[in-house]
């Protein structure tokens, strides 16, 4: 059929982005996370080891260098990106269509963007920036 | 399709959409569709524990003597459930690396193997520097 080549045949450039983010989110998370939540959540509460977040110096030092920033800009960011298409999907295939439609998509998508500007403001305001 | 159905699908208002009604629980009904929702809900507690680092973070903003760190059982218990979920959707995302990615080496195509072994290698070489950082710069 002729007229669903020619429809095909237009880049999908929004389609590239969501996805380049939700491919992005999904892999920094898959490579980090366990390891984050294992020293943070699991090792570091029950006193197994040292972790930066147990006192308040140590973690104000951490959080004060540009580098662990943007890491964690780049990890939360990406991967509430990740997550809202996650959810999205998971709500169609348990039988909620409107999750497909535009206002679930700018809710989703909207929700990882809030996410991302909150992240950005915590980050400026909780430890100025030093290279110590 | 004949000359006919196309006939008979040009000429009507609108076209006829075929659209599968999945029953409730249909991923209940086999292991294989159970494990793909999980895998698919592993958003959840991930976000959520990544929302409780976000505040972990803007905690610090209290000053050292308003800030103080998770340490209940209940957090660590959460903490357990999130690992869990978080370790599934990173054996299931690299392992998807060798589907997704074609790659040619010295003209010959890399292995799908080759490919998912070199992901489990960046998550543990990740896993290390992650845990250094964490350790290393507390006292």
């Amino acid at each position: 059929m002729n007229h669903d080549t020619t429809k095909s045949q237009k880049p999908a450039i929004s389609h590239l982005f969501w996805w380049f983010l939700f491919a992005n989110g999904g892999g920094l998370a898959a490579l980090v996370l366990p390891v984050q939540i294992l020293v943070q959540g699991v090792l570091g509460p029950l006193g197994v080891v040292h972790v930066v977040d147990r006192h308040y110096d140590t973690w104000i030092n951490v959080l004060g260098n540009p580098i662990v920033k943007l890491y964690l800009l780049a990890l939360i960011s990406l991967a509430f990106f990740h997550f809202a298409h996650r959810l999205r999907y998971f709500l169609v295939d348990l039988g909620v269509p409107a999750a497909r439609t535009l206002p679930a998509q700018v809710i989703f998508y909207g929700g990882a963007v809030v996410v991302t500007a909150v992240t950005i403001w915590v980050l400026l305001t909780t430890a100025p920036i030093s290279f110590a | 399709m004949t000359e006919g159905d196309e006939a008979a699908a040009s000429t009507g208002t609108a076209p006829r959409v075929y659209k599968p009604e999945m029953p409730r629980g249909w991923w209940l009904r086999r292991r294989h569709y159970f494990l793909y929702m999980v895998r698919e809900f592993t958003a959840v507690p991930m976000a959520a524990w990544l929302l409780w680092l976000l505040v972990e973070i803007q905690r610090a903003a209290n000053g050292p003597k308003g800030y103080y760190p998770a340490a209940s059982p209940a957090f660590i218990v959460f903490s357990i459930i999130c690992l869990g979920f978080a370790t599934y959707h990173s054996v299931t995302f690299l392992s998807l690396a060798g589907v997704i990615i074609h790659l040619r080496f010295m003209g010959k195509p890399v292995p799908p193997r080759a490919i998912v072994a070199t992901m489990f290698g960046l998550w543990l070489v990740a896993s290390v520097v992650i845990a250094a950082v964490l350790i290393g710069f507390a006292r």
